[in-house]
């Protein structure tokens, strides 16, 4: 069984959308990956600020 | 000697009077009258409002940091604008009414050679039934994390609803929007995520019931129309996007719906296809409907000529297109650019306070003529921005006279940074991070979905998390004008 895919039946909402499987999910919180997330995600968004100024 | 009178000392204020005071030196006077006597970094109440900080770590005295700057700070509510002055002197002036202690209610007139309207908004509970105490505070039914003491009160709130959750009562929460027309979707997108988070850690999520409830005619508008982001090659609709957060924390939702009456325990609410519904709830925060702060102006001869300064909704008009008509005409160019008043070429409104043109999320309404569709959001990082262009366009008409070059900050040419926390731990938490550019879509520059696809994105993970803790602390620091403040950006 695959817990993460348990809530698609509890409800139409639900069944209808994608919910993140269990390498997705451990990404999220994979400290290697997100401290390259992290730089990607303030250059962005310096860039965002620079072009905003 | 010009005086600048900033209104209003959140974000957009602040930000006016710290770099026009920097810019004009003592040569110049700046002046700024805020009810409040601390600045509170809003976006942390949510982590107030779940007990993850306290007040004190999202409020300062303002008065130790404008007494520092050379900044005349008066702790009052300003309640009208005389622009022409008054009869025999023709020097325009606002009447201001005290809320220091020992001094609540006195009143006095402050001339001005500048005024920068930047109050931000009225929380306008009293808008829908039971939401409000009618006298313009929030009501006893639900809680609010709009300002630092209803963060307090509705944490002091949700811990008895998780004290009875552990002894085996089942629960429900609501969390959302409590009118057709609010803005600030993100701050309770946040809050019921941090809840859920918290409701997690303490073991007792399978207790809670956890809904959502909003204006936004689907998930993932957040009152700017939605926004298309890159994630895993596709360009998809942030629809998609909150709907798989929504699904994987289980928490379900109503959408396109006006909370029309809030009772002890239950809301009343209509939908966009004109049905009544009823929600029962134990604990719900629900965002109050913005509008303005209620100023008054008036004419030399004291006749009342508010609706000249201002929008029928109290916002200021400023140098926005306002007869732009149907959806199928809005353009990105009837966004405001200067902010300056077109009535007085010397009063300005930043930040929340000025007029927006339209909303940015299509309008909708009920059959019955309710409307129920997002007003547009103006965030921090917009409101800094905002706030910094027109001081600049202050200092350069002290400084160079009235035809100087007015400054530019339009909300269809500048992005916003949002980051919605779930989780206060560092290693324990999580946020969605997203950047839009710009905030307003324009359809003629990028065709298709209104944005930049490159820099309008969002993801879910630490990463997100670890820089909603930088940003807290970085703008606690330049917001106390610590050495290096102007080097960090809006």
């Amino acid at each position: 069984m695959k817990n993460e895919e348990l809530n698609f039946g509890k409800n139409d909402q639900f069944n209808l959308t994608m919910i993140p499987g269990s390498f997705a999910r451990k990404m999220r919180t994979c400290k290697i990956w997100q401290f390259f997330r992290f730089m990607v995600i303030n250059i962005k968004m310096l860039i965002v600020v620079s072009k905003s100024h | 000697m010009a005086r600048l009178i900033v209104m209003g000392g959140g974000v957009a204020g602040h930000t006016t009077a710290t770099f026009a005071k920097k810019w004009l030196g003592d040569e110049h006077e700046v002046v700024v009258v805020t009810p409040n006597s601390q600045w509170n970094w809003i976006p942390s109440n949510i982590w107030v409002g779940v007990g993850q900080m306290t007040k004190k770590d999202v409020v300062f005295p303002l008065a130790p940091i404008y007494s520092k700057a050379g900044i005349d700070f008066r702790q009052a509510l300003a309640t009208e604008v005389h622009p022409n002055g008054k009869e025999g002197d023709d020097k325009p002036y606002i009447v201001i009414e005290s809320t220091e202690e020992g001094k609540a209610g006195q009143t006095e007139e402050l001339t001005y050679d500048y005024l920068v309207n930047a109050t931000g908004p009225k929380l306008n509970f009293d808008a829908t039934a039971g939401l409000g105490d009618g006298k313009g505070g929030l009501g006893d039914h639900t809680v609010s994390v709009c300002t630092a003491d209803h963060a307090v009160h509705a944490n002091l709130e949700l811990q008895q609803i998780f004290e009875k959750a552990k002894n085996g009562e089942k629960q429900k929460i609501l969390v959302g929007t409590g009118h057709g027309t609010c803005t600030c979707q993100g701050a309770a997108f946040e809050y019921i995520f941090n809840i859920e988070h918290e409701a997690r850690k303490a073991g007792i999520r399978d207790m809670l019931e956890i809904k959502w409830i909003s204006n936004e005619s689907f998930l993932g508008d957040f009152g700017m129309g939605g926004l298309h982001m890159k994630v895993g090659g596709y360009a998809v609709s942030s629809k998609l996007f909150a709907e798989s957060l929504y699904a994987e924390r289980d928490v379900e939702w109503i959408i396109g719906a006006h909370t029309s009456k809030v009772e002890d325990g239950k809301i009343e609410y209509e939908l966009l296809d004109g049905t009544m519904h009823e929600e029962a709830f134990d604990f719900a925060m629900l965002i109050p409907p913005f509008s303005g702060v209620g100023f008054k102006a008036y004419d030399k001869d004291g006749s009342d000529m508010t609706d000249v300064l201002f929008a029928p909704n109290g916002f200021m008009k400023v140098d926005a297109k306002y007869d732009a008509g149907a959806y199928e005409n809005w353009k990105a160019s009837d966004w405001p650019s200067t902010y300056q008043n077109p009535s007085f070429d010397n009063i300005f409104a930043a930040g929340i306070a000025f007029a927006p043109p339209h909303a940015i999320s299509k309008p909708m309404s009920s059959p019955n003529g309710t409307p129920i569709n997002p007003t547009p959001p103006r965030t921090g990082m917009p409101a800094g921005i905002i706030g910094k262009a027109v001081a600049h366009s202050v200092c350069d008409m002290i400084k160079n006279g009235k035809e100087a070059h007015l400054h530019e900050a339009s909300m269809a040419e500048m992005g916003a940074a949002c980051v919605a926390s779930a989780g206060k731990g560092i290693l324990d938490g999580s946020a969605a991070a997203m950047t839009v550019y710009p905030v307003v879509p324009d359809f003629e520059k990028y065709p298709g979905t209104g944005r930049d696809t490159d820099y309008t994105f969002g993801e879910i993970g630490l990463a997100g998390h670890w820089i909603k803790h930088i940003l807290h602390h970085m703008f606690i620091y330049k917001a106390k004008l610590k050495p290096g403040w102007t080097l960090i950006p809006e």
